[in-house]
């Protein structure tokens, strides 16, 4: 069974209206139904949400982009490390047999547990929010680098061999491009999880970003703010993980509208 | 030396430099930090043993906090994908919406889960299945939808109708996909409840004990909870690892 996309738009567009209605319903049933005191904060109306929000935008962007340009920032380190090490583990099985083990351990750490001791070794705001967005980037991306590089056929590299091409051709020519799918995987898993962590961070004691709007509206009972805020830093998310599809469509012309391929077959 | 053998000394090694390196003070030397700062393992080690019955009840506490969500949110997780492959037309946009859910920061769940429940246990559970919930609905959905072409129209030749093309093809074809979400699963319910614990008004958990003995200053015991929180991770891990093994004999993955 194939979905036309004309189709597909109407289905999203009626699933996200009748989300938005059953939630104004809900909240109205809160509110003068059940005659909740806290209805305001448990669930208010989506459009106050809305109105809020563009209501306060210029403040809520100005803090959104302290916590966005930080992750931004450890998510680059975070996926050139993991770029680097799947490329040294390509090149040496030695290296794949020490490493591997370790790649697997490292994500058995909380590490997101670990924010407020990273935060309390630095000492630094910024730093720690980097270094955290930056571990948790370079997992999903070496690991799906390094699975790229190795579903290379073997008959393409003989045939590289076959024709006296240095090592460092053959990478380039011909492992890096056929393994820029799979990195860009890797990087569409990481990119909101970085986002993620900052605002993590946030929350912990910082000084300015999108995750103090949250704590900060929370316990001063200005309930808007607090749900237009988790509202922003859901948009970074999402926003997030539209700049790799992007990114992709722009770097990799060949593998353009794939992603939207993938999902096709209904 | 035979290669099996290889495969485990090397790691091995590895490991016990790093960590003999960072018992000698190497690591501090290198990153410019104080034993308060960073505290040695052989310190870590000691006070977790002297802790040990705190440790391991309030990481009691995390982990069934962790396991029930994990387990109601991959019950609606499969559900939510098990709907959309039966309704395939208004099923999808479903799994928009779903998708959309999982970019949604979790630390943004944590508090208001906290005006929804009043027990940090009941928040607990609730941001966990928040969290298990997308992972599992789109790799299931995946599993259930991702068919060898020519399996489906064998299914329709032999005139099966719909719920036996769910049980005999389309869920086989899924289990999978399904162990890969419980994979994933178990390390972000863990670290879902920890940082709900963070958040949360009760005074128990692995999450509030960090957080509490960081604010006293003690390095040592925050270290404590971290190692009991990885341990958990990795035994919860290796369980789903064996279970998957003996699901799914028939698997290539498997061979």
């Amino acid at each position: 069974m194939v979905i036309t996309k004309k189709e597909r738009r109407m289905v999203a567009f009626v699933w996200f209206t009748s989300i938005f209605v059953l939630l104004e319903v809900l909240a109205f049933f809160l509110m003068f139904v059940m005659k909740d005191t806290m209805a305001a904060a448990k669930l208010p109306f989506p459009h106050t949400i809305f109105i809020v929000f563009v209501n306060n935008w210029r403040s809520l962007l100005e803090a959104g982009v302290i916590t966005f340009s930080r992750a931004a920032i450890g998510f680059g380190i975070g996926a050139g490390v993991g770029i680097f090490l799947a490329v040294i583990m390509s090149l040496s099985k030695t290296a794949e047999k020490i490493a591997f083990p370790y790649l697997i351990m490292s994500q058995m750490i909380p590490v997101l547990g670990l924010a407020p001791i990273i935060f309390n070794i630095v000492r630094d705001m910024n730093l720690s929010r980097i270094i955290i967005a930056a571990y948790i980037t370079f997992f999903p991306v070496s690991v799906n680098m390094l699975s790229g590089l190795k579903s290379v056929e073997q008959d393409k590299k003989d045939l590289l061999y076959s024709i006296a091409t240095s090592k460092f051709e053959v990478y380039r020519k011909l492992m890096f491009p056929f393994s820029m799918s799979y990195l860009f995987t890797g990087l569409k898993i990481a990119a909101p999880m970085a986002v993620t962590a900052s605002i993590l961070v946030d929350m912990l004691g910082s000084r300015g970003g999108i995750g103090v709007r949250i704590l900060y509206s929370l316990y001063s009972n200005t309930t808007d703010i607090f749900w237009a805020s988790v509202m922003t830093s859901a948009l970074m998310g999402i926003f997030s993980f539209y700049v790799i599809v992007i990114a992709e469509n722009l770097l990799l012309p060949w593998r353009r509208g794939a992603s939207k391929k993938d999902g096709e077959k209904v | 030396m035979n290669n099996k053998l290889k495969n485990i000394l090397w790691p091995l090694a590895f490991g016990i430099g790093f960590i003999l390196i960072w018992e000698l003070g190497y690591l501090h030397e290198v990153l410019d930090l104080r034993p308060f700062q960073l505290p040695i393992p052989s310190q870590i080690m000691t006070t977790l043993y002297n802790n040990l019955p705190k440790v391991l009840k309030d990481g009691g506490v995390t982990v069934i906090g962790a396991l029930i969500g994990l387990t109601i949110g991959s019950f609606f997780g499969f559900m939510i994908a098990f709907l959309a492959t039966w309704f395939p037309k208004w099923g999808y946009g479903g799994m928009i919406v779903v998708t959309a859910l999982n970019a949604v920061p979790i630390v943004a769940l944590s508090p208001i889960m906290n005006l929804w429940f009043t027990t940090g246990m009941a928040q607990k559970i609730g941001v966990v299945t928040v969290v298990c919930m997308a992972a599992m609905a789109i790799n299931a959905y995946s599993g259930l939808n991702n068919l060898k072409a020519f399996s489906l129209d064998l299914m329709e030749t032999v005139a099966a109708d719909k719920w036996v093309v769910f049980r005999k093809l389309r869920l086989p074809n899924a289990l999978p996909n399904v162990f890969t979400a419980l994979k994933i699963n178990i390390a972000a319910s863990i670290i879902a409840a920890i940082i709900s614990e963070y958040f949360a008004a009760s005074t128990s958990g692995l999450g509030f004990g960090i957080k509490d003995h960081l604010r006293k200053a003690e390095m040592a015991m925050g270290w404590s909870y971290i190692v009991v929180a990885s341990l958990v991770g990795v035994v919860l891990y290796a369980i789903i690892i064996l279970v998957e093994r003996d699901a799914i004999k028939w698997h290539a993955s498997q061979r």
